[in-house]
């Protein structure tokens, strides 16, 4: 299922490539990604695609110490 | 005032004043100006014979007393040769900080020297990780980096440091200590949690490893008395049960006990204290527990629901969800059985054979040795003997790679322990293939005069490997055969630790005796019967109630 997100990160980039990895390695497919720099912060859109739970990636990208936060406009939003 | 100090210098001057007192780690090229403001600081270093072997040291220097553990590293290699000790801390929330030098700014990205991009290498196996890019980050760098590796969900925190960083002059500002942070987690579920303790009729307490990080052995042992709930824990979780609990059934999962994993399979309510639902725990999940509902109790919300749903959660410290539940006393038909299982499927230790049986051995050694001990192990059949057959009081004096399994982990964590617990008896466990993978810190145990003692259980065979090869692979036994090993016990002797070997069953209580009793270190060198294996065993893919014993193979 297609998910997707805006998570705001620090604007540095081992910050965005740190939740890249973990959304990688959780497994979550990338399907797209945009990002902008807007203070000090990026925001980044992102489109993941994967068959497990979005709260399984949103719930580890919260645990992250860069990530400001993590909003989820899902097409279907799945609950715990 | 306009008084300044170089980087390197307040990275010492910062660790003295948060209170580190020992730190382990091994010189380098782009760490030099670190070590040169260690010389004569009040802060003492051991120096380990490889960089894995400071970071386990440090590791096991944590475990052993719940405090921070500090190494050092330089660029390239010896950050890579870290990097499996801040995988084992990640694995198993262990409280640790990594320093490491990094080549000059100016160099970074050009292939330098002992250049290796550490801060991308660190990503996967730290809780999170710094590059310090300008020296007047440094202090708020390191203080957050202590911070982060210490609360919450502990774990590795790396700081990478470039030399000229180091080498730079900074104003000297008087540091902050830290302000606690209070817990605000919303306790919201704690009606929900309440209602499925008091509708439970065959509850358990599934206990991890969040206890000893939590510091929260007092309050489960209070909810466990007035509850009088049977209990089972993870590797990591063993001691935080005191054994005389009566519904203590030990260590669940693939080599858990038959009482532990029988009584898991039957509960209705699985109150999950700290613990993540590990593979090696549940074996097949979708039988796992399959009848109850769970209950989960831990500080790091991503860990619930991430295996098995929860009908409950209570996300907070362990120190304060604990004393708020109230489970009302356990029914005593519940009780009665899981105590019936405990008497049926009791450890025996009367072996027949003439060879020494390890689970004998390591019985005997956990009564004769003396209260506080810290027993730390390697990886394999050892380790899972030591965690079968050993009694410990708190999950602080056992000391056992559990997440990632990592042989070679026994021997600098013991000596972490030891130069942490200078009072304790420290006692490693290990295999003849796991001691060979860091046996270069026999060195630092005679560097440092430490009285560690290493009881080396001698198969000539990679043991657990062979085991599953002898029932899952047809019996062939690929590169499992460790028969030219060197002699233990001269080859502890290069390192001036005495110690003896035996081969006979008879010679085990005079040879304990010898090992307990010793002043300085000592090795037991015990050879056993190759074709011993680990039982129970639940196999890959199967139900825990679907373990194969000795007898039913």
């Amino acid at each position: 299922m297609k998910h997707q997100l805006t998570v705001a990160v620090k604007n540095q980039s081992v910050a965005v490539e740190r939740f890249l990895r973990v959304a990688r390695h959780r497994g979550f497919r990338l399907m797209q990604l945009q990002l902008e720099g807007q203070d000090e912060l990026f925001h980044v859109k992102m489109t993941v695609d994967s068959d497990k739970p979005i709260y399984l990636l949103t719930s580890q990208l919260n645990k992250l110490v860069d990530v400001h936060s993590v909003d989820l406009h899902t097409l279907q939003q799945q609950a715990i | 005032m306009s008084k300044t100090m170089t980087g390197a210098q307040m990275v010492i001057d910062i660790l003295v004043k948060q209170g580190v007192t020992d730190v382990f780690g091994y010189p380098g090229g782009a760490i030099m100006p670190i070590y040169d403001a260690l010389y004569g600081a009040p802060l003492k270093h051991y120096l380990t014979r490889h960089e894995q072997g400071a970071g386990f040291a440090a590791v096991g220097y944590a475990r052993s007393t719940g405090k921070l553990g500090v190494c050092f590293a330089t660029s390239g290699p010896g950050a890579t040769n870290l990097v499996t000790s801040l995988a084992d801390a990640m694995m198993d929330s262990v409280p640790l900080l990594a320093i490491t030098g990094q080549v000059p700014t100016a160099a970074i990205g050009s292939d330098a020297f002992q250049e290796v991009d550490v801060l991308g290498m660190s990503l996967s196996c730290t809780k999170h990780s710094f590059m310090v890019e300008r020296v007047e980050d440094l202090a708020e760098v390191l203080q957050q980096a202590m911070h982060l590796a210490t609360s919450g969900r502990p774990g590795p925190v790396l700081v990478d440091i470039p030399k000229d960083i180091q080498q730079g002059q900074v104003p000297y500002t008087p540091w902050l200590a830290d302000a606690q942070e209070c817990d605000s987690t919303s306790m919201q579920e704690l009606k929900a949690a309440n209602t499925l303790l008091k509708n439970a009729k065959r509850p358990i307490a599934y206990v991890g490893g969040g206890v000893q990080s939590a510091d929260a052995q007092d309050e489960l042992m209070a909810f466990l008395a007035r509850t009088q709930m049977p209990a089972v824990s993870t590797l990591k979780a063993l001691g935080s049960v005191l054994p005389e609990y009566e519904y203590e059934l030990g260590m669940l999962g693939m080599h858990g006990t038959k009482a532990a994993n029988l009584a898991v399979q039957e509960c209705d309510l699985l109150v999950c204290i700290g613990a993540r639902f590990d593979d090696r725990v549940t074996g097949n999940l979708a039988k796992f527990a399959a009848k109850a509902q769970v209950l989960h109790l831990d500080i790091d919300a991503a860990e619930v629901g991430k295996r098995k749903p929860a009908a409950a959660s209570l996300i907070a410290d362990l120190k304060m969800s604990l004393p708020q539940l109230e489970g009302s006393l356990t029914t005593e038909e519940w009780r009665e059985h899981v105590s019936q299982m405990k008497r049926d499927y009791a450890w025996r230790y009367d072996y027949p054979g003439e060879k020494v049986f390890a689970p004998y051995l390591l019985n005997k050694l956990s009564r004769d040795m003396p209260k506080q001990t810290v027993v730390c192990c390697d990886v394999g059949q050892h380790q899972m003997w030591v965690a079968q057959h050993m009694k410990f009081d708190h999950p602080s004096n056992h000391l056992s790679s559990g997440g990632a399994g990592t042989m070679g982990f026994g021997l600098p964590a013991a000596i972490g322990a030891q130069i942490a617990r200078p009072q304790d008896t420290v006692i490693t466990v290990s295999g003849d293939g796991s001691i060979m993978m860091n046996i270069q810190e026999l060195a630092t145990i005679r560097r440092n005069n430490l009285p560690v003692k290493i009881v080396i259980l001698d198969n000539q065979r990679l043991g657990m490997v062979r085991q599953w090869q002898e029932l899952f692979f047809a019996g062939r036994y690929s590169e499992t055969n460790l028969s030219d090993n060197p002699d233990f016990v001269q080859l502890a002797a290069v390192f001036g630790i005495p110690g003896q070997t035996i081969t006979h069953a008879s010679e085990v209580d005079e040879a304990i005796d010898n090992l307990v009793s010793s002043e300085g270190p000592y090795i037991l060198h015990a050879c056993i019967d190759d074709k011993e294996n680990v039982w129970p065993l639940v196999p890959p893919g199967a139900a825990n109630d679907e373990m194969i014993t000795e007898n039913t193979q």
